[in-house]
């Protein structure tokens, strides 16, 4: 369970790319990393793709063999979430569960909307700021379901269970006990994060309520399902690079995957334009 | 003859080019960084560098110490010798203030007005409470993040009377003369109309700041009110007076070096130091500084 983290190119390039290796090889960050570090003590693997307070708008890339996490670009710019007061960046270390996927030919019941095709998104709460390629392991608190442009967009509450607070936080309600605050602040984040590049402001179902840690469970079971059918050529991948070098047995199981080697390479400066703060009325601190 | 000679000084309008001399690393106790003026010599940002106010354009001078959004508790010294930006410390350890939920370390460019000083000797008139014996602060809002030890002309809008440990605080609401916002900001009021909520997030972070710490909730004077623009030039022409005071020696308080090089008949003044700069790489910020406080 060793995993590191081979980059090429530099951050805040078009050149970046972040992969996870096992055991010095890299491997799928969507489809090698187990979701279950330890399934009987519900501990799951999540990838860290933005650390908390950071700008850059780092993803795993669906489309690239291996799927390396890579900045998202915008009209063939880096893409940059604008700091949208009181705060700095994204609020927490930011990334997916691995080996699930939010399938777009499905309409939620309760929700009513589609999937957005990616691996699910989670928001890890503990104090320490990650890394970009981090695999943490955390336990899960809770979910809010986005509405981002008409799809489903679940967002997973959980917290690294190296935290000190992790023992204490068991379901959602203890995140407010504990962090009050974090939570309505998630929610405003996610519903003003897009106002500055003139978007609408983002809806949440539920009335903005984050459900607790059952209903989280059964949201991740849903995606593990549906990325299960993907990786078994059982619904289209439509684009989606399959590759992987651990799951035996998969049409899209390979060892001969080439990579190239590691750069340590100085961070690019990021556009001073990205330091404003934006003041969208009606949010509050 | 010494009062004219530093009302001239006032005078200055426009900052001459000033640049900083750093020695040791930051974030450590051995950081310093010096300001150095237009000749190249090391002068004090607390008593060198001109207040520079101008009623038209309610136009001041400020040095930043605190970039924002981090968390290094960088100040000028006022004990050391033509008053280097240092990092405060704390039980001998450099001090670094604690991120307040939602904010992250100060949410404001932190500094300091040149040429002022709240007497720690004087009661304020409206609080009862006494000056806090430091220049007076100034909180930059505009957009860009400055960097510690920068010198440039901000504009008066507002001050927030905080009460710090028994003591008046005074922090003065500013924005770059040269942010884009600058033009249309003239007073509190449009503060609060352009950049919605960061007059109470000012608030609340200066009531809570030290919580972290184990210290109780900040008070404020002025029922908690954000003072408009011509109340705070006030405040600082009223600092200015103290300043004037301790560099002429008429007021004596303890470790505060009054040294400095171009206020000619002050008791302070001297030839500049020679201060050999050595720039090391930061050192590592702690890890425990990562963490958000909720209250």
């Amino acid at each position: 369970m060793a995993y590191t983290t081979r980059q090429i190119g530099a951050k805040n390039t078009l050149d970046y790319k972040v992969y996870i290796e096992k055991d010095g090889q890299p491997v799928s960050a969507f489809h090698d990393i187990p979701l279950y570090a330890d399934e009987s003590k519900q501990i799951l693997n999540m990838i860290v793709e933005i650390p908390r307070w950071s700008n850059a708008k780092l993803e795993i890339s669906k489309e690239q063999e291996l799927n390396p996490i890579i900045q998202d670009t915008k009209k063939g710019k880096l893409r940059f979430v604008r700091n949208v007061f009181p705060h700095h960046g994204y609020i927490h270390n930011y990334g997916a569960f691995p080996q699930t996927w939010e399938d777009p030919n499905q309409t939620h019941p309760e929700t009513k909307a589609k999937g957005d095709n990616d691996p699910l998104d989670v928001c890890e709460i503990g104090e320490a700021v990650g890394y970009t390629g981090q695999v943490k392991q955390v336990k899960v608190l809770g979910v809010m379901a986005l509405l981002d442009e008409g799809e489903t967009d679940w967002k997973v509450i959980v917290i690294d269970v190296n935290d000190p607070l992790a023992p204490k936080l068991n379901d959602i309600e203890d995140v407010e006990r504990h962090l009050p605050g974090l939570l309505r602040a998630t929610n405003e984040w996610f519903r003003i994060y897009k106002i500055p590049d003139g978007k609408p402001e983002n809806q949440f179902a539920f009335s903005g309520e984050a459900k607790n840690k059952k209903y989280a469970e059964e949201v991740i079971r849903e995606c593990s399902e549906a990325w299960e059918k993907l990786i078994k050529g059982q619904t289209s991948p439509d684009g989606i690079a399959l590759t992987n070098t651990t799951l035996d047995g998969t049409d899209s199981f390979s060892t001969s995957v080439a990579v190239p080697a590691g750069e340590d390479l100085k961070d690019a400066p990021i556009d001073k334009s990205i330091d404003k703060w934006f003041f969208i009325s009606g949010a509050s601190a | 003859m010494a009062s004219r000679r530093l009302s001239s000084i006032s005078q200055h309008v426009v900052p001459r080019q000033y640049s900083t001399l750093q020695v040791g690393a930051k974030y450590t106790n051995e950081f310093q960084s010096y300001v150095k003026l237009a000749n190249g010599e090391i002068g004090s940002c607390f008593h060198d560098v001109p207040l520079g106010l101008d009623k038209q354009t309610n136009t001041v001078n400020a040095l930043i110490e605190i970039p924002r959004w981090s968390n290094a508790k960088f100040e000028i010294n006022k004990e050391i010798a033509f008053n280097p930006i240092t990092q405060d410390s704390k039980k001998g350890k450099p001090r670094f203030v604690k991120n307040l939920f939602p904010f992250k370390g100060y949410i404001h460019n932190y500094g300091a007005i040149p040429q002022t000083w709240d007497d720690p000797t004087v009661e304020d008139v409206e609080t009862g409470f006494r000056g806090d014996n430091d220049p007076i602060d100034v909180c930059e809002i505009g957009s860009r993040i400055a960097q510690t030890g920068e010198i440039y002309r901000v504009k008066v809008l507002g001050a927030l009377a905080l009460i710090d440990d028994g003591e008046l605080d005074w922090k003065v609401i500013v924005i770059d003369t040269r942010d884009p916002l600058s033009k249309q900001l003239s007073d509190i009021e449009d503060v609060e109309r352009d950049m919605p909520g960061l007059l109470d997030a000012t608030r609340r972070w200066f009531r809570e700041y030290k919580l972290p710490d184990g210290k109780p909730k900040n008070e404020f004077g002025y029922e908690e009110q954000f003072l408009n623009a011509s109340k705070a030039i006030e405040v600082i022409e009223h600092s200015h007076q103290s300043w004037k005071k301790l560099i002429q020696g008429e007021v004596s308080v303890e470790k505060v070096s009054i040294k400095n090089v171009t206020l000619n008949g002050t008791p302070g003044y001297t030839s500049s130091p020679s201060v050999q700069e050595s720039i090391k790489p930061d050192a590592k910020i702690p890890d425990d500084i990562e963490k958000s406080y909720f209250y």
